[in-house]
This record gives C-alpha cells, structure tokens and sequence, in this order.
C-alpha cells in the first residue's frame, strides 16, 4: 500500500524545506518582511500541493492547489490592505 | 527521455525557489526583498506546469497545473504591487508622489 518515491515527491520535499527560511524572516524581520516571507510561503506551498498530487498520481488533490492558488491571492491581499495603515 | 525532462524541469523549478528564499534571507530592506518573489512564482510554477504536461498531456491533472501556473503568474505580480505600496503609505502616510520629491530627487 506504500507509495513509491518519485522525482515529484523528492521535489515536493525539497521545496518543503525552502519553507523554512521563510519562516525564519517571518520570525525574525520587520512586519512588511513578514508579509513578503508569507507570499513566497504561500506560492511555495501551492507548488507542494501540485508536486504531491502529481506524485501520488491523484488528480483530485490538484484542486487543493487551485484553491490554495486563489486563496492565497485573496488572503495575502487582505494583510497588504491592512498593514497599509492599521497595522 | 521523458523521465530526464521531468526532472530537469523539476530541478529548475527548485533552484528557482531557493534563490528565491536565499535573496529574501540576505536582503534587508523590504522591497528588495519583495524582488526575489519572482522567480518562485514564475518560473517555478512554469517549469512544474509544463512537467506535469508532459508526463500527462492533455489530463486533468495538466490542464490544472497549467491553470495553477497561469494564476500564479498574474497574480504574483499584483500582489508585488500592492504590498510596495503598502509600504510606501506605510513610511509616507500616502501613496501619491508630491511636487517637491520629484525636484528633490531631480536634483540628486
């Protein structure tokens, strides 16, 4: 029942790992740093999502990325409107 | 041969990422750090796109991958835009560029 390991998957870990730096400024640099580390999560996370669906050959999973694609865009807009001034 | 493609396309797409994630670790002011999202969101989501479709052409799942890919790269771009203006109204109180910062900065 196990899933063979393939170049997608190997991929996708690599690219779980970029995520980290990102977490890193988000952790350690200003607010506006913070939000540009979240979108380069965000874009870096919808292309996990592709990689694993493509990886373990499930095509309903790549909706997950399409959403998260959307989603993304739609919160991270949210943050920029309220750190223009609030924030 | 196929196979071989997949994974440079792959490789691309990752490099592409960690140049993405190292510039934003060694910049220090924000908007230079907002450049280096680029690549990850656009030729990362590009190189995936078209390995996808070429392992499954014209499947589903490439027809999303593309649609991902293609989303990505509109919508990075706006985002850009907005978060540098974001940070402008941030440090100025405003968007809008003034008479006299367009001679100051003539002028230097």
């Amino acid at each position: 029942m196990g899933i063979d390991v393939n170049s997608w998957l190997i991929a996708a870990t690599a690219l779980m790992l970029t995520l980290l730096p990102c977490l890193w400024v988000c952790v350690r640099h200003s607010v506006l740093s913070a939000l540009i580390a979240f979108e380069l999560a965000s874009t870096i996370t919808t292309l996990v999502l592709v990689l694993l669906a493509q990886g373990v050959h499930r095509d309903p999973f790549m909706d997950l990325a399409l959403v998260s694609a959307v989603l993304s865009f739609a919160g991270a807009l949210t943050f920029v409107r309220f750190l223009e001034r609030w924030v | 041969m196929i196979e071989v493609l997949v994974a440079v396309l792959l490789v691309i797409a990752v490099i592409a990422v960690l140049i993405s994630c190292l510039g934003m670790l060694v910049m220090r002011d924000a908007l230079d750090q907002l450049h280096f999202t680029a690549p990850a969101a656009t030729i990362a989501p590009a190189a995936v796109a078209v390995a996808v479709l070429l392992e499954e052409p014209l499947s589903s799942a490439g027809i999303k991958a593309a649609i991902v890919a293609v989303l990505l790269i509109i919508t990075t771009p706006v985002l850009s835009h907005a978060t540098a203006r974001a940070a402008r109204i941030r440090e100025h109180g405003r968007w809008k560029v003034l008479a006299h910062e367009l001679e100051d900065e003539e002028a230097l």
